[in-house]
């Protein structure tokens, strides 16, 4: 039966309202209360305000590293969507390291730098205030990456208990399932003359570009049609613009950061051929002891499961997993669907080394 | 098949075909950016853009580090070292903070230790004093 037209008019209303609501304000995102503990140059280390007593809490403090180019409030996108709210409804004393954006006066920053300075001082404090000397790291994308290299470098002696890697990009060797490493190759890319034209650092919406590249027609064209299908759906069309606000706020990249992880990891895949040196030293994946479970997105087009899978037979640790989850890159952990797939599935491995 | 199963609805024959002909957009898109020639052809595209900018950034930062100079301003150089520095001494301050905790808890260790060895009576158990409260309260 076809509406009636006060029915129709109350369609179009909702419509408008909503389409005004996308196209001139931006989601509330990362909400959960939070309080500053530690700064550092741009970096802020947070801990989220309890929700359970502390008879209830897991006694190991977790703590949430996130991608340098873009913000960690993917981690807590909306209520009802988030990682960190769930983590804390689940008992857990959490800390999230925030990054910040770099400015041209960091361009120099490197691996060196958030490995060997930033994340060790900041897990110094998160095992000041929690009282634990011994704690668990998450992190997802570029984040991973940087809390391998710290596992295997520092956390042996840190008292890093377990590490939990969310797609992280560590194995470059079957660069003809990578797009970023093509997009990247030396024979077209010259990554000193892209630095030195930008300032020192890699601009936000370069990032952004290449990233949506990947799938052009999927990111320019397709978000939108799946938003104009919904319009008149004011709970899909929330959650759309929660998404959309995160995605289109990237922050530019510290040029050495940069410039280490298209020479050293995209063309060199020295971390997996045991020839990468983070400020002199030599990283050794055997060294990383801390159990680890690996989460491989396997629908993931910006780090493929070929980045990751290979991992698992170069740790050192005795208790080790790979879990595979459906989902792209961003949808395994913030998808509609994380919070019955892939979130249980990931605390109920942490719940199990947390006290 | 009912009455509504049998129903004509254009709108969804259109969002079939959009979606059809944007699935076999995307397919192709994808093709045509991942291959080697479409990298090629951006790099050579990228490579003179690159240079133009850099080049213009040059000549502005040089003109205007000669501006400064004549106004008695810092360039943007020695701002960007100044930040540079505070960071190193944000780092080193940081090392104190965390060294200057590690020496109260030893010594809060130590003291909680002597106070139940000889067994005073009013121990708070070697509990630093707390921080003075906004209104100046212990």
């Amino acid at each position: 039966m076809a509406e009636s037209a006060p029915g129709m008019l109350e369609k179009f209303q909702t419509m408008f309202d909503n389409l005004v609501k996308v196209t001139t304000t931006k989601a509330p995102i990362g909400q959960t209360p939070k309080q500053a503990i530690w700064r550092l140059n741009k970096a802020t280390l947070y801990r989220y305000t309890p929700v359970r007593p502390d008879e209830e809490r897991h006694r190991t403090p977790l703590l949430l590293i996130f991608a340098l180019m873009n913000k960690s409030s993917i981690l807590d996108l909306r209520p009802g969507s988030s990682f960190v709210e769930y983590m804390l409804n689940k008992g857990y004393d959490l800390y999230l390291l925030d990054w910040g954006a770099p400015g041209p006066e960091d361009a120099h920053q490197d691996l060196g730098d958030y490995v060997l300075e930033y994340i060790p001082r900041a897990i110094r404090k998160m095992k000041q205030v929690s009282g634990s000397e011994t704690f668990n790291l998450l992190g997802w994308c570029i984040g991973a990456m940087l809390s391998t290299l710290y596992g295997s470098l520092r956390g042996q002696q840190e008292g890093l208990r377990s590490l939990i890697l969310l797609t992280a990009p560590l194995d470059f060797t079957d660069t003809d399932q990578i797009s970023l490493a093509r997009m990247t190759d030396e024979r077209y890319f010259d990554v000193e003359r892209l630095l030195s034209a930008f300032g020192g650092n890699m601009p936000a919406g370069m990032i952004d570009y290449g990233a949506k590249m990947l799938k052009p027609v999927e990111n320019f064209v397709g978000g939108y049609t799946r938003l104009f299908d919904n319009l008149d759906n004011t709970k899909v069309v929330d959650s759309w613009h929660a998404m959309n606000t995160w995605v289109n706020d990237p922050i530019p990249l510290a040029g050495g950061a940069y410039r280490q992880f298209i020479v050293d990891f995209y063309r060199g895949n020295k971390l997996m051929n045991g020839t990468l040196s983070i400020r002199g030293e030599k990283v050794d994946l055997r060294e990383l002891k801390a159990s680890v479970l690996n989460v491989i997105a396997m629908d993931d087009h910006i780090t493929p499961p070929c980045q990751s899978a290979r991992l698992m037979d170069k740790v050192g640790s005795a208790d080790k997993l790979e879990l595979k989850v459906a989902g792209g890159h961003i949808g395994v952990m913030a998808g509609s669907g994380a919070s019955k797939g892939t979130w249980p599935k990931v605390e109920s491995w942490i719940a199990a080394r947390s006290d | 098949m009912s009455d509504a199963e049998k129903r004509f609805d254009p709108v969804k024959l259109l969002r079939d075909v959009r979606d059809g002909s944007m699935d076999a957009w995307a397919k192709l898109t994808l093709k045509l950016t991942s291959s080697h020639e479409y990298q090629r052809l951006q790099g050579v595209i990228m490579k003179p853009t690159f240079l133009a900018i850099a080049l213009w950034r040059k000549a502005t930062e040089s003109t205007m580090s000669g501006v400064l100079g004549n106004l008695n301003m810092p360039s943007r150089e020695e701002v960007l070292m100044i930040s540079q520095r505070l960071t190193n001494i944000e780092m080193a301050l940081d090392d104190l903070g965390a060294g200057l905790d590690q020496l109260r808890r030893g010594t809060n260790a130590s003291t909680r230790q002597q106070r139940s060895g000889t067994g005073r009576s009013g121990d708070n158990g070697g509990e630093a004093r707390p921080p003075l409260s906004a209104k100046g309260e212990a």
